[in-house]
């Protein structure tokens, strides 16, 4: 019962975000030059055409009623119909998940396994500015994933080294070859993950590290292992929680740049595609879903810290 | 003199204690002033097209080799590193005044305004930086405009939730109950009262910001939705440099490095900010 007290106001405030934000790409839509009109038909549009295009689309209704329109039938699933290949969006966005969804779990799985033991490990050595874990930590924050990338196909396109550069295939169809092909963008893009968790639990674990009841701990003659584990972990997982959502969230709504350097399949790739074809339906899609995807992220985050913390759901403040 | 002395005692605590973040700030330092001298130092014209044979490797005559037009590349990366400072800069700068703005409203009048900044915020928040800069470039088109506007939406939502909950903090003590009392108008009481006392985490988030903001520009640029050329940023550089890769490594390579060298300077004259103003103590387990 606490949790949903707790959650309620939370859902509330996510949808009242989407409803923000898809008044927000509505309106963004409507201020292309242009209007949508000029984009369907092209630069050669006769006044007549121009009124049929308004007419089918309910252009000629006021802004408001449009919106209501455009919401109703988002709701219905009907996210628009690509105008180059006149499929609906929303399937070619469903059929290019997976791969995204793919890429983003390589890149968290390493980001954590990497970022936490490092973070705890420096965050309990005691002294105020870990070496060699800042020395990553910097390195990793500060390497874009342009740079990173190509370097990485430079490499590797000169000594191939098992690994592959471009050339995707399904997972359904060859499992190793997949991977040939995934692990490289997707180590492009933990490594900035690998810096953020690590110097998120670093940090977390330092300033749990002096509170009275590690002290406490220590007096009592605990084994420093027990006292990493009963004591420091749980109470330094918030900030790490909240970072490590926030980054699987960003990784989920699309990494573009590593999809196009690498030209992987994705969703990013996709959107991207479709803004260099003026194809604007794909767009709006792509930022409404990247937003959702986002947004609903962040509840499970919520959802996460009452379980880590039972004082969160108490009504007790974060 | 006194100001001075202050900084070179402050200076070399820093070196002392923390080599890595002096590093980073005499880097930073360096490509600063690069980027202010760079079109007055005689290190060949950036758009001299056939200044030297097309794609030829680094040599003592072209440090950074040159790109297909036969362009000697190291004062294009200048160039470059002139248009991302700035345009990082003024991005961050209209970041750091409207976000500054709109948390101390939130921070110390709570209530209505604090919710909608809020929502406000969460919903800026929801939008990927790339995907937004994505969607901008549809509305006005690719350029500079719009570089710095992503920048900006990418980094003011985490900027109103800082600036917010140190103004939170803040407003709750003494002296500003004192300064309410005493009959000081909300104006006042924000700028004479709390600003100064949140200038430390602006500053720090200011540095995070910026760090952010080379890292979201250059990926625009790479994108082509930034910078257009004639015209060079490090982010545009890579994008050209990308497409001979193989045979010309060193256009993408010299302008990579030097980005990424630009983003830790940033990130750790950030962290040194903010270990001088609320160090980490932690302790050893023994």
């Amino acid at each position: 019962m606490r949790l949903i007290a707790y959650l309620l106001p939370r859902i509330a405030a996510a949808l009242i975000t989407i409803l923000g934000v898809s008044v927000l790409v509505f309106l963004a839509l409507r201020l292309i030059p242009g209007g949508y009109a000029d984009i369907l038909l092209g630069p050669f549009v006769t006044p007549e055409a121009r009124a049929t295009i308004a007419e089918r689309y309910g252009l000629d209704q006021p802004v408001v009623l449009q919106y209501f329109h455009w919401l109703v039938s988002l709701l219905q699933g009907d996210f628009g119909v690509s105008m180059v290949t006149r499929k609906p969006v929303l399937d070619e966005f469903l059929r290019r998940a997976p791969v995204t969804i793919e890429l983003a779990m390589i890149a968290l799985v390493v980001a954590l396994s990497f970022g936490l033991p490092l973070g705890i490990a420096s965050g309990t050595a005691g002294r105020s500015r870990g070496g060699v874990a800042r020395f990553i930590g910097a390195i990793g924050a500060s390497v874009p994933d342009v740079v990173l990338g190509s370097v990485l196909i430079f490499v590797f396109s000169v000594w191939s080294l098992w690994l592959r550069v471009g050339g995707y295939v399904p997972f359904s169809e060859d499992p190793v070859g997949n991977l040939r092909v995934m692990l490289l963008p997707g180590l492009t893009l933990s490594v900035f993950g690998v810096a953020l968790v690590l110097r998120t639990t670093r940090d977390a674990v330092m300033r749990v590290m002096t509170e009275g009841y590690i002290t406490a701990a220590v007096a009592r003659g605990e084994r420093p292992r027990d006292i990493i584990r009963l004591h420091v972990l749980r109470n330094a997982s918030i900030p790490v929680v909240t970072v490590v959502t926030t980054y699987f969230g960003f990784l989920l709504s699309g990494a573009v740049v590593v999809e196009v350097l690498f030209s992987i399949p994705g969703i990013g790739l996709y959107t991207f595609s479709g803004l260099l074809n003026r194809d604007y339906a794909i767009v709006q899609a792509g930022v409404l879903l990247a937003a959702v995807v986002f947004i609903t992220i962040n509840m499970l985050a919520d959802v996460l810290y009452a379980a880590i913390d039972p004082r969160v759901g108490a009504g007790a403040k974060r | 003199m006194t100001a001075l002395a202050a900084i070179r005692v402050r200076l070399g605590r820093l070196l002392r204690e923390d080599g890595l973040s002096f590093f980073g700030l005499i880097m930073l330092v360096l490509l600063v002033l690069l980027g202010l001298v760079g079109p007055y130092l005689p290190i060949g014209d950036p758009t001299r097209i056939g200044a030297g044979p097309r794609l030829s490797p680094p040599s003592w005559v072209f440090p950074f080799g040159t790109d297909e037009l036969g362009r000697s590349y190291l004062p294009r990366v200048v160039e470059g590193i002139r248009a991302t400072f700035l345009l990082s800069v003024v991005a961050v700068v209209i970041t750091a005044v409207i976000g500054t703005m709109l948390g101390m409203l939130a921070g110390y009048f709570r209530g209505f305004s604090d919710h909608l900044v809020a929502r406000g915020a969460d919903i800026l928040f929801a939008f990927p930086a790339i995907i937004v800069g994505l969607l901008v470039a549809a509305v006005v088109g690719p350029g500079q405009i719009s570089a710095i506007a992503v920048i900006s939406i990418a980094t003011i939502p985490l900027f109103i939730r800082v600036v917010r909950s140190v103004t939170l903090g803040v407003s709750g003590r003494g002296f500003v109950t004192a300064a309410e009392v005493a009959g000081a108008s909300s104006g006042r009481v924000m700028l004479v009262h709390i600003l100064p006392n949140i200038t430390g985490a602006v500053v720090v988030q200011l540095t995070y910001a910026m760090s952010i903001g080379i890292i979201i520009e250059s990926a625009l640029s790479y994108l082509g939705l930034g910078v257009q050329p004639p015209q060079a940023s490090l982010g545009s550089l890579l994008r050209e440099g990308s497409a001979y890769l193989t045979i010309a490594p060193w256009l993408v390579l010299s302008a990579g490095a030097v980005l990424s060298v630009a983003i830790m300077s940033v990130n750790l004259v950030g962290d040194a900010v903010r270990d001088g103003l609320e160090p980490l103590k932690g302790r050893l387990l023994t």
